[in-house]
């Protein structure tokens, strides 16, 4: 049985809501540095860490893991009040694919063995991970990959390419997702594999997207020899194994915050642009407020399921769908108000609030990430509305 | 979770059942479609049995006759009503009994708790408004059913406070137009000389009354919206078109998909503003939960009933098939206490800027 101390020696479960509330959000205002809250746009690695490694020192860097594994443990309903808070101050998203994908992974189904050389190294900061699903002719169609891995001795080696891997120019390790079946129903020949990035044959190549940053890397392998061992789980089960880690990010793209936050932005806008009084745009603020409003009410309703320990269905794509439209619809008010500023590459003003074509074209690919609408309206019309294939 | 919200589920879970009593689970129409148009509209035995069940004073004190709930079981037990298509001024009757029972009145109040009296609230002066002003000598219009009254209410003001005065349908001056649902609204020029007094000072809960009403309401347009939707789904399950059955079709498919985050999203409002009054919410909490759930169901209600519409194609344009009943209502509803334009102003008025 595998042991890593938690560094948080309280047990956080004992403290009623509310005071656990007051405690989490005073740390979070006296630690979460004032540059990293509500970033203009995803933060690198040199960027964030020092909001990482003030977590892992403090031993909340993984509220969700068992405090068996040197996570915090914390009740659903916890991590919703943690999740919460740090949505509050808008901390920076840090590089948390391991905290997130691989950590529950090894956790679910690693070895004793690979928890006990990685787990630690997520902890401390040790090991960047990103994540190696996507590839150039497997979008939406995840599970038609092609990057093969084939078992040579008590190796694979692994070819092909990964695309969209986020901040892959920053890790240090990569989890992926590769063919180890070729003649198995597609979903049925994917195995889960923990690569080391510094392996000869790997090349990475940063993409530079509409907002003119680097996020996204094309990741090539070319003959890369992976250590056996490092295959998670069963061979050929890996597909089950990465949907089953999806719902971290389903319900996590359906937080309302991307869209209060814009929100928050059109007002100052409005403001600034002189039309805050104007009655036709006082009428598209009234129906973005409500939309957003009832999208908290909704999201509410997914929170409280999770808080009584109920696992989310397919029905959580709505919240996926809905947010990541009022969010474009608020930013396309931004764009509409903001006169010739709507052409503008910095921040009106050098204010970083000013900012609506930064949020504009943030808000672009929100509705292509995690799975497209379309796909997440395929998803609820075949699994939520039973209808036909 | 806590004993008090598993009563309250346990509370709404028999409500629900109840309700299959008056608006049968299978859909059944052919009670509401042999109403319609034909006086008074609604069936006087069905509010009888509302009555009896509980129904009119669901919201009342237990003290004063009622059955001591909140709105989380009134929106259950109107969207049940909206599902089934009740025409039965169940709302309506609420309202005047949360009236009367603030009233102290007895007289009224108790036939009216046994749905034997059907008692209207003639407070509306016009159209799209949820104000009262109570002037005395305003015709009242927009009264639901009136064809079917025994009596009406009003709110009369004299200075500083609304008093509440009653007059017998019998001999009053009632002019019906008829609604598209097939039911009615009438507009009442009262001989305040033949009323009588029943308090002297509604004033406090008027205005909270009127907004448990609009909430209700949003209700019942939640229940036509879920059943219209049913209907849709299943005809997209076996409709036939170009050899295929057309829920294949993507274009369709995604549109099911958005009508349904629609109503998924009307759901959360309605329940969370229920919640929010029966957490005892006053002032501007109260009044900003209701407006954003009616604004809501209002305007994400008629959408869903006439893409219900669209997605069926001709035969939803006929009377005789069952998905154009549920538009019919819905247009009647809609704007009952308060359109959603109206909500979302007051609701944009009221509002603290709490977000964050």
């Amino acid at each position: 049985m595998v042991t890593i101390a938690p560094k948080e020696t309280q047990d956080l479960n004992q403290m009623e809501d509310e005071a656990f509330r007051a405690h989490v959000r005073s740390w979070i205002e006296a630690n979460c540095p004032a540059e990293l809250r509500n970033p203009p746009k995803r933060l690198h690695w040199e960027e964030n860490k020092p909001w990482y490694f003030k977590l892992a020192e403090k031993g909340w860097l993984c509220p969700g893991w068992p405090r068996q594994f040197g996570g915090l443990g914390l009740a659903p309903a916890k991590q919703i009040i943690f999740t919460e808070e740090v949505e509050r101050f808008g901390c920076a998203r840090t590089n948390d694919h391991g905290i997130v994908m691989v950590g529950p992974l090894l956790i679910n189904h690693g070895t004793p063995e690979q928890q006990l050389e990685f787990l630690p190294k997520i902890l401390n900061g040790e090991h960047v991970w990103c994540q190696g699903y996507s590839e150039p002719n497997a979008g939406s169609d995840l599970a038609a990959l092609r990057t093969e891995a084939v078992l040579d001795g008590d190796e694979y080696v692994v070819n092909g390419q990964k695309i969209w891997t986020t901040l892959a120019s920053d890790a240090n390790w990569c989890f992926l997702l590769v063919r180890t079946d070729k003649n198995a129903k597609k979903q049925e020949g994917i195995s889960f594999l923990l690569v080391d990035m510094a392996t000869p044959g790997i090349t990475v190549k940063p993409i530079i997207n509409l907002e003119y940053h680097d996020e996204f890397c094309e990741v090539f392998f070319d003959n890369v020899r992976v250590p056996a061992k490092n295959l998670v789980g069963t061979p050929n089960r890996g597909w089950d194994m990465a949907k089953a880690l999806l719902s971290f990010e389903r319900i996590y793209l359906g937080s309302p915050r991307l869209s209060a936050y814009a929100f928050t932005r059109l007002r100052q806008l409005a403001e600034r642009m002189g039309v805050w009084e104007d009655a036709a745009f006082q009428d598209t603020y009234g129906r973005l407020r409500l939309d957003l409003e009832d999208l908290k009410s909704l999201y509410g309703t997914f929170v409280d399921k999770l808080r009584r320990g109920e696992t989310l269905g397919a029905d959580v794509s709505m919240l996926k769908v809905f947010q990541t439209e009022l969010f474009q619809r608020v930013t396309d008010t931004m764009l509409e108000i903001a006169g010739e500023n709507a052409g503008l590459l910095e921040p009106m003003e050098g204010n970083r609030n000013l900012n609506p074509t930064g949020l504009y074209i943030q808000a672009r690919p929100a509705t292509i990430y995690g799975g497209s609408n379309e796909i997440q309206r395929n998803i609820l019309s075949k699994n939520v509305l039973g209808l036909p294939g | 979770m806590s004993q008090a919200l598993d009563d309250r589920s346990e509370s709404i879970r028999m409500i629900r059942d109840s309700a299959g009593a008056v608006a049968p689970p299978g859909g059944e129409t052919k009670r509401v479609r042999a109403l319609r148009f034909v006086a008074p509209g609604f069936s006087r035995d069905v509010f009888a049995e509302m009555g009896a069940l509980g129904w009119i004073g669901l919201a009342v004190a237990e003290d004063a006759g009622g059955a001591g709930l909140g709105l989380s079981e009134a929106v259950a037990l109107t969207e049940e009503m909206g599902a089934g298509l009740a025409p039965e001024p169940l709302i309506p009757a609420m309202l005047s009994a949360r009236l009367l029972a603030a009233a102290d009145d007895k007289a009224l109040l108790a036939p009216l708790l046994e749905g034997a009296q059907v008692v209207l609230t003639a407070w509306q002066e016009k159209a799209d408004s949820i104000a009262v002003p109570g002037t005395g000598d305003a015709p009242r219009v927009f009264i639901p059913m009136a064809a079917g009254a025994d009596a009406f209410v009003l709110p009369v003001r004299e200075g500083n406070r609304i008093a509440l005065v009653s007059l017998p349908a019998a001999g009053a001056d009632v002019v019906l137009e008829k609604t598209m649902d097939g039911g009615s609204v009438g507009t009442l020029r009262a001989d305040l000389a033949r009323a009588s007094r029943v308090a002297d000072d509604i004033g406090a809960v008027l205005e909270q009354a009127i907004d448990e009403a609009a909430l209700a309401t949003a209700g019942h347009m939640l229940g036509l919206m879920e059943k219209a939707f049913e209907l849709t789904l299943s005809y997209l399950k076996t409709r036939q078109q170009f050899g295929r059955i057309i829920g294949t079709f993507q274009a369709l498919q995604h549109r099911a998909a958005d009508l349904k985050i629609h109503i998924a999203l009307t759901r959360a409002a309605v329940e969370s503003a229920a919640a929010v009054l029966d957490s005892g919410a006053s002032g501007a909490v109260r009044q900003a939960a209701v407006s954003k759930a009616k604004a809501r169901a209002a305007e994400s209600g008629l959408l869903v009933l006439r893409q219900c519409i669209q997605l069926h194609g001709g035969i939803g344009y006929t009377d005789e098939y069952d998905v154009g009943l549920y538009l019919r209502r819905g247009m009647v509803i809609a704007n009952q206490y308060g359109s959603a334009t109206l909500h979302r102003r007051r609701f944009m008025a009221l509002a603290p800027e709490d977000v964050e």
